[in-house]
């Protein structure tokens, strides 16, 4: 439910409808806009009545939200979200791109790739210690080893970093070496690592499952808001198809779907969604063209020693010559790439 | 089976190859490239490939490569030079995008010279309108057939715009062609072999559209049926799949479009009204697609889309495909030198 504020409304009158809402038992969001204040209601809503809640002092109009996603819709909050991560800018007319290597690999690897990926113009760094293999028997990360390197690396460049968690219980531990914990596809809609992640207060960038739809994924989205973490960024990575020629199937149409329905950042990972290192690049300027808030690319200063994803990673001087063709459509398209 | 031909291979040498080859009941198709000349070769290459040697010594060959992939014409291996499509003037698969737009089907004169000139203006190259309507049910409007197509013929002839409109069955290609500058296989029809084979013996331009649930071989194999009958005017069209995901009334396949550019020479264009099915969505996957490397778009444009006959969802305002075309001319401006075409 959300309650929409006269144009005039005092600060006054604002906190007055809090408190009616809090009194009838549900909790109150605030979306503090330049014109105008809307306050988002969660909770038990069927005990508020709309037509005597729509006469209270300074209330324009009162009006159920339709979605099964609540606080994830923008008719809850009409602004786009925009939040900083360590002094980086994302969401609205900010374009972000994070590189780095699938995994963590050794110090040496990863050091290496920091600094090729800041030098090309990467402003988060990605690197996974804890993998979600298929196999068992593939490479399964180095852990907090490898959490320990990416730090080294943050100091070294400056650049935040994300990385992914895999269970509830590692998530107070990653959060202390990560500025953005990463929910993989396959995590989705593992509830209690989202209540977890939620909890942490942490900026998150939440995967789409590989067969999720756009209202289950904005549900997962709304697990993570409902803690009042409210630095969520939505990410497309591809979805299961008939097509096998790519590892997965990019679901274009979904990013301007998902910015119309909902207020996040929504980034692209055009490296699972490919598969094939050379889809990387078109694919990229796809997703900057049609209105994602950023990207997240796998580069690895030797793709064919990679110990994974070694057939979908840009090597140095791809994904340098990627960032050069990214900032024509940038200005094209009205987006900050700095 | 390719034989490429050395740089400055003499006229004689190439009729020497050629003859050998023909004299074997194999046919020849020749590309003559910038430089150097390919000769591909199709029909049961087994027994001429295992003689290989003996053709590397004829003089002006340079070397044969036996192409890996099952479709042979539509190959890039088979021909690496992008193929150019000339529509009475409009180059398709040259330097420029091509906008193809108009209704999804004619619904009368007023409509369809309404919309001709509108899109004209705005900058489309090339008017669509569907005068035969393969409609999923049989109780929806089916189309105004051959007066439809008097109208499009009418159209075009007022704003010098080519036409393209879809033909649904072999038996009507005659009548279509007489009207029609482009033909249109849909997505139902793209495994319709009868169809290909008409389409292929016609040699008119054919948009092919991919089949919801077809995948990039069929697809391409589909366009070999028509190469391989003689017609070398084919474009390949993405219009979105089908997958679990009905928030759109299809999935645009974005990754299609370079994949289909890697493995064919075809022009690649992309329909993203109906990959999309709202009106809303187009023009952000119409710039995707050419971020991407698309050669062109097919857009709906209806100027009421709230009383169009079919797919008034999907279909652009005329304002809305104005602000479009300059958007498109803004990303193709900045992806000019990402895809080197023509």
């Amino acid at each position: 439910m959300i309650f929409i504020m006269k144009h005039n409304a005092t600060e006054e009158q604002v906190s007055r409808v809090v408190s009616r809402i809090e009194k009838w038992g549900c909790q109150a969001h605030l979306s503090t806009g330049k014109e105008q204040t809307i306050i988002g209601v969660v909770g038990d809503v069927r005990r508020i009545d709309t037509e005597v809640a729509a006469r209270i002092d300074g209330v324009d109009s009162v009006m159920r939200v339709q979605k099964s996603f609540k606080l994830a819709s923008r008719e809850f909050h009409p602004l786009d979200t925009v939040f900083d991560v360590n002094g980086v800018k994302i969401g609205n007319d900010h374009f972000v791109v994070m590189a780095g290597p699938c995994a963590v690999e050794n110090h040496d690897q990863l050091m290496e790739t920091a600094m090729i990926v800041k030098n090309a113009g990467a402003q988060i760094l990605r690197g996974g210690a804890y993998k979600p293999r298929t196999s068992p028997y593939s490479f399964q990360g180095l852990g907090e080893e490898g959490l320990r390197i990416l730090a080294e690396a943050r100091e070294k460049t400056g650049m935040p970093i994300v990385t992914e968690v895999t269970e509830p219980q590692l998530v107070d531990m990653v959060a202390s070496y990560a500025d953005i914990l990463q929910i993989g596809a396959r995590n989705m809609q593992n509830y209690a690592l989202l209540h977890a992640v939620g909890e942490s207060q942490k900026p998150v960038l939440l995967k789409r499952g590989m067969m999720s739809t756009v209202d289950e994924m904005l549900m997962a989205a709304d697990y993570i808001l409902s803690h009042g973490n409210w630095r969520v960024m939505l990410c497309e990575r591809g979805i299961r198809t008939f097509s096998t020629y790519t590892r997965n199937t990019l679901d274009i149409s979904v990013v301007p779907l998902l910015k119309q329905l909902s207020h996040l950042p929504v980034i692209v990972d055009p490296s699972h969604a490919t598969g094939k290192w050379d889809l990387v690049a078109p694919v990229s300027r796809a997703s900057l063209a049609v209105g994602a808030d950023g990207l997240i690319i796998e580069v690895h200063p030797r793709p064919e020693e990679a110990m994974s994803d070694g057939a979908q990673s840009l090597t140095p001087g791809n994904f340098q010559e990627l960032m050069n063709s990214l900032k024509p459509i940038a200005s094209a398209v009205g987006k900050i790439l700095s | 089976m390719v034989i490429i031909m050395r740089a400055g291979a003499s006229e004689e040498q190439i009729a020497e190859v050629s003859y050998l080859v023909e004299k074997r009941g194999m046919q020849i198709r020749r590309i003559i490239g910038e430089y150097q000349s390919i000769l591909g070769i199709v029909g049961d290459v087994a027994t001429l490939y295992s003689e290989r040697e003996q053709l590397e010594r004829l003089d002006g060959v340079e070397n044969i490569v036996r192409i890996s992939k099952p479709f042979k014409l539509a190959s890039r291996e088979f021909n690496p030079v992008d193929t150019i499509i000339n529509i009475n003037g409009v180059i398709i698969g040259g330097k420029d995008i091509v906008v193809m737009a108009g209704p999804c089907s004619v619904e009368s004169r007023e409509q369809i010279l309404e919309t001709a000139h509108i899109v004209k203006d705005a900058g489309a190259k090339i008017l669509r309108g569907g005068a035969f309507k393969p409609r999923t049910s049989p109780y929806s409007f089916q189309g105004m057939g051959e007066e439809g197509l008097k109208l499009l013929a009418e159209a075009s002839q007022e704003t010098g715009l080519p036409v393209i409109t879809e033909v649904m069955d072999h038996q009507m290609l005659p009548m279509i062609m007489e009207y029609a500058d482009i033909l249109q296989i849909g997505a139902r029809n793209m495994q319709n072999f009868t169809l290909l084979r008409a389409v292929g013996e016609a040699g008119h331009p054919v948009l092919l559209k991919r089949g919801m649930m077809s995948t990039m071989e069929e697809l391409l194999m589909s366009a070999e049926y028509i190469l391989a009958c003689g017609n070398d005017k084919v474009m390949l069209c993405e219009r979105g799949i089908r997958t679990f995901e009905t928030y759109t009334r299809n999935t645009l396949d974005i990754s299609a479009i370079p994949v289909l550019k890697q493995l064919s020479h075809l022009p690649v264009i992309v329909d993203p009204s109906h990959a999309t099915g709202k009106w809303d969505l187009v023009a952000p996957t119409s710039k995707a697609s050419i971020a991407a490397g698309a050669d062109g778009l097919i857009i709906e444009v209806h100027p009421h889309p709230k009383v169009a006959l079919s797919d008034g969802a999907q279909s652009l305002t005329p304002s809305n495909f104005i602000d479009l075309m300059k958007d498109i001319d803004c990303i193709s401006q900045a992806v000019r030198r990402c895809y080197e075409r023509g």
